[in-house]
């Protein structure tokens, strides 16, 4: 019952997360009727997830066969659910797929490419003004925060390479490298030289 | 099975909650109990269970095995939870018979799914359980949850349960049982006489249905003698799940 109702949180806030996003809904109910279980192997936990118009149900047990059935340990799973590579992870040998992969894809899709109009849940609780002027607030403060953010790297950069002289700036190694790179093409020319010179002694002597 | 007869003649009676009543007025008396808490139904299901009630019905529906295009039969469908999540799962191809035999309860469930827009593979019939008015081997599942201690005659609604069951259908019965820890059971006691009237009495101005539902909670057969009724109906691998210690027990029975 510990785990049902644990569950039914989980299923409750998804769904909300899922209203949030205009297309997510429509393409989760191409996939109804469909069933797919993951089976984590470490810790033995299996969970059963039915898309619908009205979101994604979830189940610790579900009485018909799943059309696609997902075998992997705990660690695969998180990977498989943070990673943008998600075909790669798929094909590691610790995870297991069974049946239809298509189901399971086209559900990491919906799930990967959700937007959440966050703005729009927000003017449901305080208003179209309100949501306004607290949107309007969050995104300077977001753009402030990215400025400040860039301003910080680029004087710590500075600070560190041309005043405390802890590092070598940019700058300064883009032309010791250069240099370092005209200096290697001239010992290669030179070598070539005293070769063509070494060949050149060695023919003359056998004359 | 808990009927008596009362002289050669007199009119065979039944309990309703704690008292004896003739046979004829149970289901009078049910009607008037579930006619006068059919507006809070749902309201007091969530107060005295504490939501329980929706984690309940939520392993019924996980155990129901229901697929896109079933024929679902929900009895005693009241304001239609289960209904609701069987439409989804049977589709479009579907069909879904929400089944009450209470007006009362069968409109409020009704009125409630159709403001959830739920309708197209969904039916809302006023029936019987003990003599439903379907056809032979018709349904792939039967569910009726926190209905059966009502019904007068259970032998027999389980019978006419079976009859429109397909052969390898499953009859899903959700019911209040005998809690099986003796401190829990003390505990649930004492809550169910005191604290159910007085929520009544609140919220719906009704302490007597509460107690009715207390004492029929009580006069209900426990898990063992419900599972030996459903064998002697004629239902196969007939197994029950007991929820939190029992309070509420899930029987299942498929058609042979």
């Amino acid at each position: 019952m510990l785990l049902a109702g644990l569950l039914a949180s989980v299923e409750h806030g998804l769904n909300r997360v899922l209203r949030m996003d205009s297309t997510a809904l429509p393409r989760l109910a191409a996939l109804e009727g469909k069933i797919i279980a993951i089976d984590c192997r470490q810790p033995a936990l299996q969970l059963y997830i039915l898309p619908g118009d009205e979101g994604l149900m979830l189940a610790s047990h579900w009485e018909t066969k799943a059309d696609c059935t997902l075998r992997a340990p705990a660690s695969s799973l998180l990977q498989l659910a943070l990673s943008q590579d998600k075909p790669a992870v798929l094909h590691s040998p610790q995870v297991e797929l069974e049946g239809d992969s298509a189901v399971l894809l086209d559900l990491v899709g919906v799930l990967q490419d959700l937007e959440l109009d966050w703005e729009y849940e927000l003017s449901r609780w305080l208003g179209p003004v309100a949501t306004q002027l607290i949107g309007g607030h969050l995104r300077s403060r977001a753009r402030w925060t990215r400025q400040g953010l860039a301003s910080l790297n680029q004087n710590l950069g500075e600070y560190l390479a041309e005043e405390a002289r802890t590092l070598v700036g940019q700058r300064e190694a883009e032309a010791r490298f250069a240099e370092l790179d005209a200096l290697k093409i001239d010992v290669e020319r030179l070598e070539a030289r005293i070769a063509r010179l070494a060949r050149s002694l060695e023919s003359s002597d056998n004359a | 099975m808990n009927d008596q007869r009362k002289g050669e003649h007199a009119e065979p009676t039944t309990h309703f909650g704690y008292k004896d009543v003739p046979e004829s007025q149970k289901a009078e008396k049910v009607a008037e109990v579930f006619h006068s808490v059919a507006a809070k139904y749902d309201l007091m299901n969530d107060v005295l269970s504490g939501g329980m009630h929706r984690l309940w019905k939520r392993f019924t529906i996980e155990l129901s095995g229901v697929r896109p295009g079933n024929r679902v039969l929900d009895i005693a469908g009241g304001t239609g939870d289960l209904a609701r999540k069987f439409s989804q799962l049977v589709g479009p191809t579907g069909q879904v018979v929400l089944a009450d035999i209470n007006a009362s309860m069968l409109k409020v469930g009704r009125d409630r799914l159709l403001d959830k827009g739920v309708a197209g593979n969904i039916e809302f019939v006023q029936a019987d359980a003990e003599k439903l008015p379907f056809p032979d081997n018709h349904f792939d599942c039967v569910t009726i949850a926190f209905g059966l201690r009502n019904v007068t005659h259970k032998d027999d609604a389980i019978r006419s349960m079976l009859r429109v069951l397909k052969p390898g259908g499953r009859l899903l019965v959700l019911e209040f049982s005998k809690p099986t820890n003796k401190l829990m059971s003390k505990v649930y006691d004492a809550y169910s006489f005191a604290f159910m009237p007085l929520a009544g009495k609140l919220i719906t101005n009704d302490a007597d249905s509460y107690r009715y539902l207390a004492e029929s909670i009580r006069m209900h057969p426990d898990q063992e003698t419900l599972k030996a009724m459903m064998v002697d109906a004629g239902f196969d691998r007939v197994t029950y799940h007991n929820m939190t210690s029992g309070i509420v027990a899930l029987h299942r029975g498929i058609k042979p």
